[in-house]
């Protein structure tokens, strides 16, 4: 059964069209070399989870992506738009990705509901109607339907990135970038934010992570990413990398990691 | 001198009338310093050399000298700088009532805009991520997400300065204006009962400062909503 949806998911992974296409990446702050040569190919459908110690640079690859950091070198290319810095590029992939962040970043003057329908009314030019019924769709999705009208304040850590996920969602975007989404979460809280990422991944969401649950690595990512000092040290199916890692580099980490 | 006189009724219309004109010029002074001060804020914010050097030049002179200087420069000099500006040919009558104006709307804009950049420092950088994060532009952003959390931080300052601008426009009664409190200095001089005609005028700023305050309580409950309930 394991063989044939390995091979399954072979035959229909390699036709599958490019989502984001990263070529010899280079990105400095001040003379600190942030990124150097990143080479990532995500295709449509794809989950990425990107695993590195703190300071490798993979929250600086993931924000590469939507621009939030401009790159200095190479060329990044997100559902066929090049990022070359232009505000229409930058304003097009940004419409094409989904973020989340490890600090949720809701709105904190505005309700649940109001936070999400912002984005879709501006950026959208939904009517107040459809941005709602956008809205209540996705909170439903993530469960937090009935917490509609409370302010992000009120809700628990684990309830706001729910609902940050679900704003982010509200822009119906192909692709979604997690920056350690859990790490700013108490233990118990992960994992009703994992599951939400999970349920998003079954349903065929294009999905690169920045994240150190290698237990959601396991179940949900078709490909690991290793980063140490600005470089992808190793890149492997999430079997290659958990049970045959080659570098010494990654072999150190996942022991400090897996205990 | 008996209380409630004809002539003591006099003087107190006269005051009346100078309250009147104190108000019109804080409520002129302090809105334009407020639209003022916060496009600029807003603009001086830019990272560019030029327009950072030009704003510390600017803004240590402004916030450097005495109000007291400024009024008199627009007061005695505004005419010729007019002139100077708009050419010779047409003369320019710079009234008391304008020029205090014009330089309460100078001095406090600058304080406005400092103001403006102590609470974009104070917005976590995370609220603009978000706005990129999710397509929204700048200005769509600013109105939307970060002018209403600006205006909840830079709220008790605002409310500071308010106080100041109101204390500080019997300065230009010095230029000449009928205010309330030179109004008040003619009829205690007339009547020598400077007790009575400057407790008058007291009570009024602190009438008008209790009003305040009580704006500023309304002001504060709607601008937390949402943050009043962050447990600690």
């Amino acid at each position: 059964m394991s063989a044939l949806q390995t091979s399954d998911l072979t035959a229909v992974a390699a036709p599958r069209p490019v989502a984001v296409q990263m070529t010899k990446v280079d990105k400095y702050y001040g003379k600190f070399k942030a990124l150097s040569g990143i080479d990532l190919t995500v295709r449509k459908g794809e989950k990425i989870v990107i695993c590195g110690p703190s300071g490798s640079g993979k929250s600086t690859l993931i924000r590469t992506i939507n621009r939030l950091e401009p790159h200095d070198g190479g060329t990044i290319v997100v559902n066929g738009i090049t990022l070359d810095g232009s505000p229409t590029s930058v304003q097009d992939v940004r419409l094409e990705c989904g973020m989340v962040f490890q600090q949720f970043n809701l709105f904190p003057h505005l309700t649940i509901l109001e936070n999400c329908m912002l984005a879709p009314r501006l950026t959208r030019k939904l009517s107040k109607e459809q941005a709602e019924a956008v809205a209540t769709k996705y909170l439903e999705r993530v469960h937090i339907g009935a917490q509609a009208h409370k302010f992000p304040s009120q809700l628990s850590g684990g309830q706001q990135q729910r609902v940050a996920i679900a704003r982010a969602l509200c822009m119906e975007p192909p692709i979604m970038l997690f920056d350690e989404p859990t790490s700013a979460l108490d233990p118990e809280m992960i994992k009703e934010v994992l599951q939400v990422m999970e349920d998003l991944a079954e349903d065929g969401m294009t999905m690169i992570c920045v994240t150190h649950e290698m237990g959601f690595a396991r179940r949900v990512a078709n490909r690991v990413v290793f980063m140490d000092q600005g470089e992808i040290v190793e890149e492997a199916g999430t079997d290659a990398f958990f049970e045959t890692p080659k570098s010494d580099r990654l072999k150190n980490f996942l022991a400090q990691i897996l205990h | 001198m008996e209380l409630f006189s004809d002539q003591f009724n006099g003087y107190l219309w006269q005051m009346a009338q100078g309250a009147y004109v104190t108000l019109q010029l804080f409520a002129a002074g302090f809105s334009l310093a407020l639209v003022i001060g916060v496009l600029v804020g807003i603009i001086t914010l830019s990272k560019n050399i030029v327009i950072q050097a030009f704003w510390k030049v600017y803004s240590s002179i402004i916030m450097g000298v005495p109000s007291l200087l400024i009024i008199f420069l627009l007061y005695y000099g505004g005419s010729a700088m007019l002139s100077g500006i708009f050419g010779t040919d047409r003369s320019f009558d710079v009234t008391p009532f304008g020029a205090g104006v014009a330089a309460l709307t100078i001095v406090y804009a600058c304080y406005i805009a400092e103001l403006v950049h102590g609470a974009v420092m104070n917005l976590p950088k995370g609220q603009f991520e978000a706005c990129s994060a999710l397509a929204i532009r700048p200005i769509a952003a600013w109105r939307h997400v970060i002018l209403p959390q600006l205006t909840r931080l830079a709220l008790p300052g605002l409310i500071n300065i308010w106080m100041i601008v109101l204390k500080d426009t019997p300065l230009v009664s010095l230029a000449g204006l009928n205010d309330l409190v030179a109004n008040a200095k003619i009829a205690a001089g007339a009547t020598k009962e400077p007790f009575i005609f400057f407790i008058a005028a007291s009570l009024f700023f602190i009438a008008f400062s209790a009003l305040t305050l009580r704006l500023s309580a309304r002001l504060e409950t709607r601008f937390n909503r949402g943050i009043a309930e962050v447990k600690a």
